[in-house]
């Protein structure tokens, strides 16, 4: 039985009280003096490139601009697309793809002579240029030095035809469509313990992709040539460059966009006649709001990342300024400004933001069930069981000419026993955002009602949303789940039990730094769980 | 070795060039217009021997949610009429108001039937509609309980979906698969989670889906973007051998199920070199490349004449089209529906969904319509060869029954299914309908359904 099944056996029995996910022993029981099983190291994976990572290599090696193409979507199991990446294979359409843009992208860039011998870097009539171009590509984009057979593979291919130059266009689009270039292939080799050790290319590309979300360049590729990435020292210090790199801030974001799952307010619609301050602009402006604040405060201030639940600073256009009945002096309609929503107001933290607030609900209505859902599951890494099979999941309308609440409505679905317990769970906290509606607009009423937003999160009661802010501000779970979505979005898989003992020390000194996004970072490329894997899986499935 | 490979690249490329010279010698002498075929069957080339050929057609067309919920799907459901099932059973049965556009090509039904297979109870949550009836419709089998989360929708196939077990039997293209085995199509975009079949309806097998193009504008792009220089298109192929040498070494490294990963991506390779190696220039005037419209009957109609198109000049027999995916989150506005359909059917808004429905079963029709007017000199449509089997993940939505499963069998299999029938079999083995389709098609299929689900009795009843 594998881990995974055996521990959704053991979330049945637990059924809805406490820490319902994955009973692995990180979970259940933080206490320190809890002796964690030994860290067995994961088999590795072998994740594709996601589509942002084919086009920021791309730029990389060959600079703006690139033509138009269009790669297979990436799908987001468990919220990320590394996993995806990880996980799925690819369709004969991707691959396709990948033909069809590795052609166009390879053509244009020896359709221009300055760019095509600036990439050659010597006349193609000198000894050895086409070899010295073959071991140069080879080397950036499969993220490791050619060994010779490959060499003179490729050099096979730029006798394609009668040209050498559209030769060497051949080798370019072939290399950009080779799986060694597709796979991260950071596979290892296998050490005396029986554990596999990436070697220093691999961390390179490791540290890269986690980093910068693109392949290593020439300078990290040396440096692992160089050794320099072999010992903790070596990496920390690689690890540091990159961070500081400018374009860590976009790798940053992706990964808070895909951990608070950002992407459903592109496909949000409201009806305007129902929501007067519904426009796309207001929904623009919901997406930046997040993602300045994240940069606020991952670079901008190097703070407390659970700010992002408890904050009153946020940043706004004019059009979320009006949406927030804020003051915003120097807003535009693109320029957002850094403002405070008032100590009395309705809003504190992230989750009382329109954004995440529009996303969990409905079009016409609000739904506690998955703005709940949504602090349970994202910001508490709890995990929402499965209702029974037989259980009748609707919510009653209301009697025609009486009017009801939401939450009277829900409270006649909780009367239910068998729905009761998992509702218990799921709703008390969602219900804390009942002031807010579809938008995310703050109400009084609600069908002509007075709200009670009045909740509770684990039997604490919590008067409103702010209340919650409060709460989590030192709920211990927070940051807990902080470090389990970076090291999956990190890995490209669900963390297993064995692994518990280096995440607990991820823990320990995230919480040591601060909780520094930051430190963070850097103390996962540092980790033994970070560059060392278990040995390669050869069971056979079903 | 070098040599070697060399020359071989050499030999594949003058065979390729000097076929095609003999494609464009046709076109340049003007002989086109007195090859007796539709002019766009002569189109591409060399494809016209595999069009020419005429096998059957299969096609797959989903729709989300399921039907308005009536008493056969369950007690709680009662209080509404039943708009789906026919009156009467039999060829010629009288349509009922749900199945009233379609009767119009003559459609055959299976009503009553659902899926069969055991539910394992861990991890829990296998039984809900949207997923169990969805992965038996499709695949005849369960989900694939390993990986199996219900709390995030998280779901793959045991083994690939009809439209890909099809287009990839050895039996059904035999020696000379079309340019494209099959085409997996989608029309709304909207969707319940942003993975899995909730964007996907076509699976290889476990965690391996093909996407669908979704937009008319992409579809073109695949069937007509292909390069007028056929020397190039050579050396395109030439090019995917160092693909393929590159792939094995990379196979060679991994673990087991990696190496199933890169298998597949070699597969792939193999068959767009295929491609690239046997089809020919495009010799017609492709259709203009259509603006992606917003309104999902606009845009299936664009997609449909497409897909029409390549039906008609052989560049596939297998298509998957997804009208909207499973428990769609689609707002239906232009029906006056405000919610996604998903939470419309859940909070139970019978007459919303009654609205729905016949809408989708109108989009049906329309791609019915033309595939029926797609005829040939001998008068055959696109249709009397197709098998097309409508279908959506449950019966109904409100409590997601998995009763009474709707399925519209359509066209008639190169004459071998029974049209304007319906088959009434009440709490029936959904898989039978499966294997009645698969023996329509041809293929030597003697029993059909997994996991409980088994059956070797086809409705024999269809057979024409």
């Amino acid at each position: 039985m594998s881990l995974r099944l055996l521990a959704s056996i053991l979330a049945l029995a637990l059924a809805c009280t406490g820490n319902i996910d994955e009973p692995d022993p990180m979970e259940t029981d933080p206490d320190p003096e809890v002796e964690l099983p030994a860290f067995v190291p994961v088999a590795p994976n072998l994740p594709r490139l996601t589509a942002a990572q084919y086009r920021n290599t791309l730029l990389e090696v060959f600079g703006d601009p690139l033509p138009a193409f269009e790669l297979e979507a990436d799908t987001n199991p468990h919220l990320f697309f590394s996993i995806g990446a990880a996980q799925t294979t690819v369709s004969e359409r991707g691959v396709d793809q990948y033909e069809i843009a590795a052609t166009n992208i390879a053509r244009a860039l020896f359709a221009d002579p300055a760019r095509r011998d600036a990439l050659l870097g010597c006349p193609l009539t000198a000894d050895g240029c086409a070899r010295s171009y073959v071991e140069r590509l080879g080397r950036r984009l499969f993220r490791r030095p050619l060994d010779d057979d490959e060499v003179e593979r490729w050099l096979e291919v730029a006798t394609i035809g009668d040209d050498p130059m559209r030769g060497l266009e051949y080798v370019t689009s072939g290399m950009l469509q080779a799986p060694s270039f597709l796979y991260r292939a950071e596979l290892g080799h296998e050490t005396p313990e029986g554990t596999r050790a990436l070697d220093g290319y691999e961390v390179a590309a490791r540290l890269s992709f986690l980093f910068l979300d693109r392949g290593p360049d020439d300078a990290l590729l040396d440096a692992a040539a160089a050794g320099a990435l072999d010992d903790e020292g070596g990496i920390d210090e690689a690890a540091r460059q990159l961070m500081d790199d400018p374009r860590a801030r976009q790798t940053v974001r992706a990964f808070f966009e895909q951990y608070l799952d950002l992407v459903r307010l592109d496909r949000l619609t409201r009806d305007p006649a129902r929501y007067p301050g519904w426009s796309e602009s207001l929904r623009f402006a919901m997406r930046t709001e997040v993602e300045l604040l994240v940069d606020d405060l991952v670079f901008e201030r190097d703070a407390d990342v659970r700010e992002l639940f408890t904050t009153r600073r946020t940043f706004v256009n004019t059009t979320l300024a009006e949406f927030y009945g804020l003051d915003a002096p120097g807003a535009g309609p693109i320029t957002f400004v850094p403002v405070e929503f008032p100590l009395d107001g309705p809003r504190a933290g992230l989750l009382t933001f329109a954004g995440p607030l529009a996303m969990n609900a409905h079009p016409t209505e609000t739904s506690p069930t998955l703005r709940g859902k949504y602090v349970r599951e994202r910001v508490l890494c709890e995990s929402v069981p499965a209702p029974p099979d037989d259980v009748d999941l609707n919510i009653p309308e209301a009697p025609v000419g009486e009017p009801r609440t939401l939450r009277e409505r829900l409270e006649q679905h909780r009367a239910d026993e068998r729905c009761a317990a998992c509702h218990a769970f799921i709703d008390p906290p969602g219900m804390l955002f009942q002031h807010f509606d579809s938008v995310g607009a703050y109400r009084e009423t609600e069908n002509g009602l007075p709200i009670d937003a009045t909740g509770d999160l684990d039997g604490t009661f919590l008067a409103d949303a702010r209340d919650l802010a409060e709460a989590l501000r030192t709920d211990e779970r927070v940051p807990r789940c902080i470090v389990r979505q970076l090291f999956r979005h990190a890995t490209g898989r669900l963390e297993e039990a064995s692994e518990a003992r280096p995440l607990r020390a991820l823990e320990d000194e995230f919480a040591a730094s601060g909780y520094r996004f930051r430190e963070l970072m850097l103390e996962l490329a540092r980790s033994e769980v970070f560059r060392v894997s278990g040995a390669l899986d050869e069971e056979v499935e079903e | 070795m070098s040599a070697k490979r060399t020359r071989r690249v050499r030999d594949v490329l003058g065979r390729r060039l000097s076929r095609r010279t003999v494609l464009r010698g046709t076109l340049a002498s003007g002989a086109l217009a007195s090859i007796a075929l539709p002019p766009l069957e002569a189109m591409f080339g060399d494809s016209v021997a595999s069009a020419s050929e005429l096998g059957p057609i299969f096609g797959l067309y989903f729709w989300a949610n399921g039907v308005p919920w009536h008493a056969g799907h369950g007690s709680e459901q009662a209080g509404h009429p039943d708009l789906w099932t026919p009156a009467t059973t039999g060829v010629d049965f009288a349509p009922s108001e749900l199945l009233m556009e379609l009767a119009r090509h003559r459609v055959s039904v299976v009503t009553g039937t659902e899926p069969k297979t055991e539910i394992p109870t861990a991890p829990p949550g296998q039984g809900d509609g949207h997923m169990r009836g969805f992965m038996v419709s499709m695949t005849g089998d369960r989900i694939r309980p390993e990986g199996f989360d219900h709390p995030s929708h998280t779901l793959t196939a045991l083994r690939p979906t009809l439209d890909h077990l099809v287009a990839h039997h050895p039996d059904f293209y035999g020696e000379r698969p079309a340019r494209f085995r099959s085409l997996t199509l989608g029309i709304s975009e909207a969707r319940f989670h942003d993975y899995g079949h909730w964007n996907a309806i076509s699976y290889r097998g476990p965690n391996s889906f093909n996407l669908p193009i979704l937009r008319p504008s992409r579809l073109h792009d695949q069937l007509f973007d292909v390069p007028d220089d056929v020397i190039e298109q050579g050396r395109r192929g030439a090019i995917l051998d160092a693909v393929l040498e590159d792939a094995r070494r990379l196979e060679a490294r991994v673990g087991a199920r990696d190496r199933r990963r890169i298998q597949d991506h070699l597969e792939h390779v193999h068959e767009i070199q295929r491609r690239l190696d046997s089809s020919g220039v495009f010799l017609g005037e492709p259709p203009p490349r259509p603006a992606d419209a917003g309104d999902l009957i606009e845009r299936s109609e664009q997609m449909a004449e497409l897909l029409v198109l390549a039906l008609q000049t052989g560049m596939t027999r297998v298509f998957s089209y997804m009208f909207t995916s499973p428990a769609t989150t689609h707002v239906f506005s232009n029906l006056g529906v405000p919610d996604g359909m998903h939470k419309t059917v859940h909070d139970g808004h019978w007459e919303r969904t009654r609205a729905i429905t016949a809408y989708q079963m109108d989009a049906f029709a329309r791609l019915l319509d033309r595939m029926a007017a797609a005829t040939d000199p001998t008068g055959t449509s696109l249709l009397d060869r197709a098998l097309v089997y409508g279908i959506s993940e449950y019966g109904e939505g409100y409590k997601h029954s998995t009763r009474e499963m709707p399925i519209v069998l359509a066209g008639g299999a190169n004459g071998r299914l029974q049209r304007a029938t319906h088959v009434r079999d009440p709490s029936g083995n959904l898989c039978r309908v499966q294997l009645t389709m698969l023996q329509a098609l041809g293929l030597p299929f003697t029993e059909f359904g997994f996991h409980g689900a088994q059956t070797t009795d086809p409705y024999a009843e269809l057979f024409a």
